[in-house]
């Protein structure tokens, strides 16, 4: 091992063991991998696959829409996204396009609340040339104030794509009521208002990449058919040099909610009343069970075998769809029940039932074989979702980007074996209340 | 050119015998993909979307032993699915299963397809969400509704001329005898081919065989694909809704598919002008990295559904009459006419011009490449394997590389000039105030550009004559037609 790097080595477990998701001592990802940093504080998780041929490179920095704390700034992670691709002295855009294209790579970038990731998959041949391309792009962007509001406006057009889906706007609205200092208040495509004014923006952008664009907040995964001490050796050359930076944000705390609120969306055009309620819910953590037991929740009561969504959706046919969405974030966020009514008339009704059988979780323990079926569901989804090199650095960008290392999914995955129906109950009870809730509705025009 | 050469009697073609695609392999997963060679171009002219619901309820219904709620419990733990896709030739269903439990989800996966329930208040549920998923699926987005209404306009007339998913009143109408009576003399074993990967046991196979075996083994009637009509004049299809921006989608029918000689030039071409969601593009460059106009700007040669959510072309859509397309994101409404004019600017250049020597290798250099990253997963590659077995092709992914070795930059030229043109075409928008954009496109009127930033001389150059590029567009050849109204 090079003595400049802390270098650890973790392991996954052969998958073809029987009964993988009864065993949960075997680790989640199925594949060793080997996480080290650099001096300036670059960190480089290597999984080697047996997938043959195709490489994944993701890079994930933390900063995200969380990041964006100056008023009239909301929506520059997602823009600087955009101008990652804008060149360099050495690889113009022009000519960083012609390399990849060359390598028949597929490229692309998004970015969430809490980071923003560029990935590109290709031919394992070619990882030298596209460690060293990203490597030039991540310490010597260089952009002028011209090409800066031409992309500007492409944000723009990516906003506009989105807003015909009434979805977008009851993100939107949902996460300005039910916050009021944190960053989440908007969402990773930042308020229409400030996307607006982005052209006049340039300054602000280059203060952006100064800030984030950082070894300390970058990591490199790389997953495939690779060695990892390769792939040190030319990380090390390429992205040796990079400087550390000084800058951390001071990211808002969001005051505890002091009850509850409501929005309303008039659509204006034809659609299906749309109703989401949404609950505070605390910080990822693994070092506890409230994380898990709140994803854990989300199946028990609102996915398609919870006897709500079989009511609803399968017997009284009600609403079209139902679903709980619990994402993890680095920031206290939300947990987010939604439902699409068929008429605007049984809304309340809807609101009345996904309410009750809140209650209904937080007055009793759930029944112990359906918390096992839902640990089963969640390690065999795993499985499932890992099925090539690049579906493997997807499935743990997410995990990098809240704690900058892989063993975050692994020990996850633990403390969902690891659950109780009283966890359950618990967080129910303790963050499914009133005082946190947000509930906001949708309706066509003229409908309600 | 009238496709005369094309007419195939498709019934004819299939062997009364399935076909199997296996491909046995140490994993830990094993992914089935199953298509029966029938679709919506099978469904009666007065029932649009009876393909569809029939695969739906297939897979969203109960089987004869069990409710939909007892094989939504049974798949949970598996977390596994059977999904359907359902297109004008093929009716697939994929999903995947960790080898522990392959008996268990196979169990279900062949009473959902084999021994289906009918349940009366299965198909209300999935009726219901097929009437929705036009209501307020399709209609609440633009650039997909845009899409689809360019594919039902250059095919109207023909079986390809309805919409998968049907007519709201279409759907409204069907009944349940209707999807049994379709599921009976469609889903055969000459229709079948039988896809699967993975790490399941040696005599794994021969089960699922036999069990398909209690399929029917020759289909019942099925009518005749028909070639697309001429387009005479390029004509205009304004989807009026409430919408923040205008949403393009252009095109033509072609008589190009995977077993044209010139598919591999035609796949360039395409590449070259605007490879899906990716900045290598003619158009891309052109439209949203030097003018900020839109997101992006894409050209295809086959049918492509859901371009927003998909990063890679499905597989099993074969059809045998294909289609090239243009998609343009949505862009602000003061430069729609300009961006439009564009697009179009674009391709007779390419046209007139031919491929650049260098661009011909570069793209040729990423499709050669790239088909690796396509068909990267199990499910991707079945996919192009089921396919390729559909056109009687060898390997997609090595006839592709190997066709495209041998290519020359004359033969592509060749191929644009032979399929690509800027009159006769199809063009649809979505947008707002449909009176006010027809107005806008067919007048002759320059529509200049201005730009929030300095643009490079030749920039500005080049919009001198895009600015009054003609449309050729005949107000007479102009619909405007409110969402609402559109596949009702």
């Amino acid at each position: 091992m090079n003595s400049k790097l802390a270098a650890l080595t973790l392991g996954g477990l052969a998958l073809a063991a029987p009964a993988f998701a009864a065993s949960a001592s075997q680790k989640i990802i199925p594949y060793p991998y080997v996480q080290e940093d650099l001096p300036n504080g670059l960190r480089l998780v290597t999984v080697s696959t047996d997938f043959p041929n195709i490489v994944a490179v993701y890079i994930v920095v933390q900063a995200g829409s969380r990041n964006e704390i100056e008023p009239g700034h909301t929506g520059f992670a997602h823009l600087f996204e955009h101008l990652m691709f804008r060149g360099t002295e050495q690889f113009t855009a022009a000519k960083y396009n012609d390399m990849l294209q060359r390598m028949g790579a597929s490229s692309n970038a998004y970015t969430s609340d809490d980071y923003t990731c560029f990935y590109t998959v290709f031919s394992k041949q070619d990882l030298p040339s596209v460690l060293e391309m990203e490597a030039d792009r991540f310490q010597h962007l260089k952009y002028g104030e011209a090409d800066f509001k031409t992309e500007s406006l492409a944000v723009l057009g990516e906003y506009n794509k989105n807003s015909s889906s009434p979805f977008a706007q009851l993100e939107e609205s949902l996460h300005d009521t039910a916050f009021t200092h944190s960053t989440y208040k908007h969402t990773a495509m930042g308020f229409l208002k400030d996307i607006q004014d982005m052209p006049n923006q340039y300054d602000y952008s280059l203060k952006f990449f100064d800030r984030y664009y950082r070894p300390e907040y970058t990591t490199i995964l790389v997953a495939g058919e690779v060695r990892p001490k390769a792939v040190r050796q030319l990380v090390e050359k390429f992205w040796g040099e990079w400087k550390r930076g000084s800058y951390k944000p001071e990211i808002p705390s969001e005051p505890p909610q002091d009850g509850a609120r409501t929005a309303h969306i008039d659509w204006n055009s034809p659609t299906l009343p749309i109703l989401t309620i949404a609950f505070k819910a605390p910080a990822y953590s693994d070092s506890n069970r409230e994380s898990a037991a709140l994803d854990a929740l989300a199946f028990l009561a609102f996915s398609p075998t919870s006897d709500l969504y079989q009511k609803l959706v399968v017997q009284e046919q009600k609403t079209l769809s139902l679903g709980a969405q619990h994402e993890d974030h680095v920031d206290p966020s939300l947990f987010q029940i939604t439902a699409r009514v068929k008429i605007a008339d049984d809304m309340e009704y809807v609101r009345g039932q996904i309410l009750e059988t809140v209650k209904a979780f937080q007055d009793k323990p759930v029944d112990a074989a359906r918390l096992e079926s839902v640990k089963k569901h969640l390690r065999y989804s795993a499985a499932l979702r890992m099925n090539s090199s690049d579906a493997i650095a997807a499935s743990l960008a997410p995990y990098i980007a809240l704690r900058r290392t892989p063993e975050t999914m692994d020990r996850l995955y633990g403390q969902y074996a690891q659950l109780t129906p009283e966890d359950v109950q618990k967080a129910a009870a303790q963050y499914l209340v009133e005082n946190s809730r947000t509930v906001v509705t949708l309706t066509p025009e003229g409908a309600k | 050119m009238r496709f005369a050469a094309l007419l195939l009697a498709l019934g004819s073609l299939a062997s009364a015998q399935m076909r199997v695609i296996a491909r046995p392999e140490k994993s830990p997963l094993v992914t089935f993909r199953i298509v029966f060679t029938t679709g919506a171009t099978a469904d009666p002219a007065a029932k649009p979307g009876l393909a569809y619901l029939t695969a739906r309820m297939l897979v969203d219904g109960g089987t004869k032993d069990k409710t939909y709620r007892q094989i939504t419990d049974e798949l949970f733990p598996l977390a596994a699915s059977l999904n359907a896709q359902v297109d004008k030739e093929m009716s697939t269903f994929y999903g995947a299963t960790h080898v522990d439990n392959l008996d268990a989800y196979y169990g279900l996966l062949r009473d959902m397809l084999l021994n289906p329930g009918w349940r009366p208040d299965d198909f209300q549920r999935v009726k219901d969400e097929a009437i929705n998923a036009i209501r307020a699926g399709l209609r609440s987005n633009d650039e997909e509704l845009g899409k689809e209404v360019l594919y039902s306009n250059v095919y109207e007339g023909t079986p390809y001329g309805q919409y998968n998913g049907g007519t709201v009143s279409s759907l409204e109408s069907i009944t349940l005898d209707d999807l049994k009576s379709f599921y009976h003399s469609q889903y055969s074993q000459s229709h079948l081919i039988i896809g699967i990967a993975g790490g399941y046991p040696a005599t794994f196979l021969d089960r699922v065989k036999k069990d398909f075996r209690s399929l029917p083994e020759g289909a019942g009637f099925r009518p005749r694909i028909q070639a697309p009509k001429l387009i005479e004049n390029t004509r205009a299809i304004i989807v009026e809704k409430e919408t923040r921006s205008v949403a393009y989608s252009i095109g033509f029918p072609i008589s190009l598919t995977r077993r044209s000689p010139d598919y591999a030039a035609m796949l360039l071409v395409a590449s070259y002008l605007g490879q899906h969601r990716m900045p290598y593009g003619v158009l891309f460059q052109q439209m949203r990295e030097k003018r900020g106009l839109n997101y992006g700007d894409y050209a295809y040669i086959q049918y492509f559904p859901h371009g927003g959510f998909l990063m890679e072309p499905p597989s099993n859509l074969a059809r045998h009459f294909e289609i090239f397309q243009i998609w343009v994101r949505p862009v602000e409404p003061p430069t729609a006419k300009f961006a439009l004019r564009l697009a179009m600017y674009e391709i007779d250049k390419l046209v007139k011009d031919g491929i650049p020597e260098d661009a011909f290798e570069r793209t040729r250099d990423f499709l050669s490449k790239y088909v690796n990253v396509l068909t990267q997963t199990r499910s991707a590659e079945l996919g192009y394997a089921i396919d390729s077995l559909y056109f009687d092709k060898n390997d997609y992914v090595e006839a592709v590389k190997s066709d495209l070795a041998k290519l020359t930059r004359e033969q592509v030229n060749t191929a644009i000039r032979r399929y690509l043109r800027t009159n006769k075409l199809v063009i649809v928008a979505v947008s707002r105030n449909g009176e006010a954009l027809k107005q806008q496109l067919t007048s002759d009127d320059s529509s200049p550009m201005t730009y929030n930033s300095p643009k490079p001389a030749a920039i500005l150059e080049e919009d001198k004559t895009v600015e009054k590029w003609p449309l050729n567009l005949d107000p007479a050849n102009v619909t405007i037609i409110p969402a609402e109204k559109v596949f009702q």
